[in-house]
């Protein structure tokens, strides 16, 4: 079964990128070489530099993949395998690779400005600013959600930590060899990777036990000295190493996926609404875009895509393999993950010492989120096992277990850690802008707002004390729904180019599912704040009232952005 | 194409792809630097404290990829969010 | 080479000082004198018209005098031709208003100033003396603070610059061969244009501020025995002391017995505010006190002293 649906995944991508996706280029974007793209037209050696396809699809991808491709997954598993799997397959397609590959284009018709720009030159002013607002609480909620998830992991499976940290001294030793010594790059990077296959051997070894408190201290510090120390210390040397772990854990997990010919122990569809969020029964239609966000849709590729990337496409046919392309590789990502969980989640819960009383078919739905949340393996964890388990039921069993577990686990903790520093980078870029109003009105204020160092604890603080309030299903949540606003304004952006600029006839491939996207993202918001956070909020006051408040402040930014939008008339196909 | 130029053209698009992607960073800061530099240098054209501008005028003559950074980055000033987000690499 | 600059308020007599020294010291060595005043008060003193960068007067005393004006147009003019061929290319810059605007930038006129100087003590080693008689006492603070801001700013700007070469090292060793289409950008310190550019005017300034403040670099201050004279003097020796910059001399110019008392409270004055510098009188010739009009020859006394 699991071979089975790699097998069907892999064709179903394939077979719709070159129908579907060859349509969505000449119908929709119209995509001809004849227009030179920026790249070549405003070439400065600066920015706007040529890549090969291949090469800027690698930069590309790696700059979208991450951890949440599989956290989504294996939270959604509440509800049985098919539903999550058929929302990163068709809502892949049909949504979020045409959400990835409308903001590359629009980017690289507006001479490689952001989608953020575009969306002011076609909405507004407002909207283009609600991006800082929306983008900030973003960075926030997934600075607090991956240091939660970490942090759980590494309570669960120490090992994982020892590797990460001795990680973390190869990446200082590397950048010095990289950048000081100026060795010869491949020799460093053998230096790299056998550095970093001693940290996984170490990990197996030993590991540091530590509560998850003290681990919330350590990522507060962690996250406040990686934001301001030089980039050539630990963020790209580091960036480096993790691409080397990806690979490992790409190859391995599809291999493992391909030989396991194993069937799936868990139920195809367990109920409509199981209970997942906050304990409450969670609703697949709306819910399901803020649980799996990578890997389906993702607001924040859009920045990405408009950002770097339209700068450096070489040609505007190379538009469709990059920005739609990847998306299709994540998606395939995310299939490997459910693949894994639904051949060997259970048998891995059961192993933990769950009971069939406990969780079986018949209370999938109601039990799943609780009780693996219970065993300790929920989302990461119960990723990490089933892959190990996965791997180790091939003829890849001579790999031992727990060095299958490390190398997943630093997998996800290498991409969940990167993040947060990163995102505190931005988060201080953020405040900058939004505290601008603020400068001549209010001067003590933005001052205070924009010193480097209290730009760089406002979020961190933020994201941690969230994180180590526990309630992490509701930060995910938040965060999901954070990063699909997003996506909701910018596909609206999208759409509003394809029917505005292009005035293309097959538009409504584009249009059609943004208007589908911001029903269902409003919807389950408003859902989110209605029926859910208020048993937060009655649990926690604390961390509850934070998010509710960056809830409702989303929620009114989104009516806001959609009454400029109606506004402009930006909908209307010319 | 034959399999073994197939796999050696893979290997090279790895490998340029590992270049790049470990000096884009340091790529960026030196865009800065030499935006800071082209604009210490040709400051006193918009008011602020510069040095003597006949140090501007004995180095124009060299300073032509300075200025197009200065000039790039003067309009780019107010849209970086989107490419800071995908040069910092977050997920 | 001995240097000799002569500064002091407009109207103190600091030009026929100048002119007199040159004449004694043109006795028993080869002199250079160059007026860097814009009131040209060289040519009239000696009874001449000094129309090119050297007029010989005698055997050992030259005469020469900078068109401040006439300089700065033709320094503007030459980088202006090598900008328009560099540039004619870059449709960003509209050239020709930026130059217009160059004429009055401050600085241009200043570093003339500097550059002549720099180019005189540079070219004209044969001489035993090199007379400068400055432009009145702003300018003249300015110019001579030059060498040291310059060098301050031009390393600052190094700095930056060598990081700059230093990370695109970086680049260039982990990328390799980039393509043809890529420009190559130097990363060397001795390829790259702006950074030999820079090392060579750090030097020359440094050699020159080392020129300045050494042992053969004397300043004379010349004042009147006047309240007024007195107040723009003592900030004259302040900002030369700020400078680092020898005042060696201060001569306290058409005393009479008139004003003798003024003068003696003036020198007291200048004495406290310059400390341990030697301390000349020279009396008004008579021939002035008659009314007639006086020449240089008519000043008696030993301006300059043996010793230098």
């Amino acid at each position: 079964m699991t071979t089975l649906i790699i097998v069907i995944g892999f064709l179903l991508y394939l077979i719709l990128y070159f129908t579907y996706g060859k349509k969505l280029e000449s119908g929709v974007v119209v995509a001809s070489d004849d227009n030179e793209a920026p790249s070549k037209r405003l070439y400065d050696g600066v920015d706007y530099i040529a890549a090969r396809k291949e090469v800027l699809f690698g930069h590309h991808f790696a700059s979208i993949a991450g951890a949440a491709p599989i956290i989504g997954p294996a939270l959604a598993i509440c509800w049985g395998w098919v539903p999550g799997l058929l929302w990163v397959w068709f809502g892949n397609i049909f949504i979020g690779a045409v959400h990835d590959y409308l903001a590359l284009m629009a980017s690289v018709r507006y001479d490689g400005k952001s989608v953020q720009f575009v969306a002011t030159d076609l909405i507004g002013k407002r909207t283009g600013t609600a991006f800082y607002w929306i983008v900030f609480f973003l960075l926030i909620l997934v600075v607090a959600a991956f240091a939660a998830i970490v942090g759980n992991m590494f309570v669960k499976t120490p090992g994982i930590a020892m590797a990460y940290v001795l990680k973390i001294i190869a990446a200082l030793i590397l950048g010095v060899l990289l950048y000081r010594t100026k060795l010869n790059f491949a020799l460093a990077t053998i230096i790299g990777i056998a550095m970093l296959s001693a940290a996984i051997w170490f990990g197996y070894l030993k590991g540091i036990p530590a509560s998850y408190n003290t681990w919330m201290w350590v990522f507060f510090f962690y996250i406040i000295i990686a934001a301001a120390i030089p980039v050539n210390i630990l963020l790209q040397p580091r960036d480096y190493l993790n691409s080397w772990l990806l690979y490992a854990g790409l190859v391995l997990g599809f291999l493992a996926a391909v030989f396991a010919f194993r069937g799936f122990e868990i139920p195809a569809f367990s109920s409509f609404s199981p209970i997942l969020l906050g304990g409450k029964p969670t609703p697949f239609w709306p819910a399901i875009p803020l649980i799996i966000a990578c890997g389906s849709l993702s607001g924040f590729h859009s920045l990405v895509a408009s950002g770097t990337t339209s700068k450096q496409l070489a040609k505007e046919s190379d538009g469709l393999f990059i920005g739609y392309g990847a998306m299709f590789t994540e998606g395939f990502l995310s299939t490997i993950v459910i693949v894994s969980i639904a051949g060997f989640g259970y048998t891995a819960l059961q192993n933990a010492g769950v009971t069939a009383e406990q969780l079986n078919f018949e209370n999938w739905g109601a039990a799943f989120t609780k009780v693996s949340g219970g065993a300790k393996l929920a989302a990461a964890n119960l990723f990490v096992q089933s892959y190990a388990d996965m791997v180790n039921a091939t003829w890849l069993t001579f790999i031992p277990t727990k060095i299958v577990k490390i190398i997943a686990g630093m997998w996800v903790a290498s991409f969940a850690m990167t993040t947060l520093d990163t995102t505190n980078r931005l988060a201080r870029y953020c405040l900058s802008e939004m505290a601008l109003p603020l400068k001549d009105k209010a001067t003590g204020l933005y001052n205070f707002l924009t010193n480097r160092w209290i730009a760089s604890v406002i979020p961190a603080a933020i994201g941690i004390w969230l994180a180590a309030s526990g309630n992490w299903l509701i930060i995910w949540g938040s965060f999901g729904a954070a990063n699909q606003l997003i996506a909701s304004i910018a596909l609206m952006t999208g759409a509003a180019f394809a029917a505005k600029k292009l005035k293309s006839g097959f538009a409504g491939a584009a249009v059609i599912p943004a208007w589908l996207l911001w029903i269902t993202v409003t919807c389950g918001i408003l859902w989110f704040v209605i029926v859910v956070q208020p048993g937060a909020v009655a649990a926690k006051p604390g961390p509850g009232w934070t998010v509710m408040i960056i809830l409702i402040v989303m929620l009114i930014l989104n009516f806001i952005f959609f009454w400029d939008f109606i506004k402009s008339k930006a909908y209307k196909v010319e | 194409m034959g399999l073994l130029t197939f796999i050696k053209r893979i290997l090279s698009d790895f490998d340029t792809s590992h270049r790049d992607s470990v000096s884009a960073l340091t790529g960026v800061e030196v865009k800065e630097l030499e935006n800071i530099f082209a604009l210490l240098l040709l400051g006193s054209f918009i008011g602020l404290p510069a040095p003597p501008s006949f140090l501007a005028v004995e180095l124009m003559p060299f300073m032509e990829r300075e200025l197009k950074v200065l000039n790039r980055r003067a309009q780019d000033a107010g849209d970086m969010l989107a490419e800071m987000a995908g040069t910092i690499g977050i997920d | 080479m001995k240097i000799l600059f002569f500064t002091g308020k407009g109207g103190v007599g600091k030009s026929t000082m100048a002119a007199a020294s040159a004449w004694q010291l043109s006795q028993k060595a080869r002199v250079l004198i160059i007026s860097l005043d814009p009131a040209h008060n060289l040519g009239d003193i000696f009874g001449v018209t000094i129309k090119n960068e050297k007029k010989k007067f005698t055997k050992t005393l030259f005469l020469g005098e900078v068109n401040l004006q006439k300089l700065s147009r033709e320094y503007l003019e030459q980088e202006t031709s090598v900008l328009s061929n560099t540039y004619s290319y870059l449709k960003t810059l509209n050239l020709d208003t930026y130059f217009s605007i160059l004429k009055y930038s401050p600085g241009i006129e200043e570093y003339a100033l500097l550059t002549s100087i720099e180019k005189t003590i540079r070219d004209e080693a044969g001489f035993d003396y090199v007379i400068f008689d400055t432009p009145p006492t702003g300018l003249t603070l300015r110019f001579l603070a030059l060498p040291k801001v310059t060098i301050t700013w031009i390393e600052r700007l190094m700095q930056i610059r060598r990081q700059i070469l230093e990370k695109r090292y970086t680049i260039h060793r982990i990328r390799g061969t980039l393509s043809s289409e890529e420009t190559i950008l130097d990363y060397r310190e001795e390829d790259d244009d702006i950074m030999k550019r820079l090392k060579k005017l750090h030097d020359n300034y440094h050699t020159l501020d080392r020129t300045l403040r050494g042992s053969d670099c004397h300043v004379v201050l010349v004042f009147n025995p006047d309240v007024l004279s007195l107040r723009e003097s003592e900030r004259l020796v302040e900002g030369l002391r700020e400078l680092g910059l020898p005042l060696r001399l201060l001569i306290n110019n058409k005393v009479t017995e008139a004003n003798q008392v003024m003068a003696e409270h003036v020198e007291r004055r200048m004495k406290k505010a310059a400390g341990e510098v030697l301390l000349e009188r020279i009396e008004l010739s008579k021939t002035l006190l008659d009314g007639e009009k006086g020449t240089l020859y008519d000043i008696r006394e030993r301006v300059i002293p043996d010793s230098w």
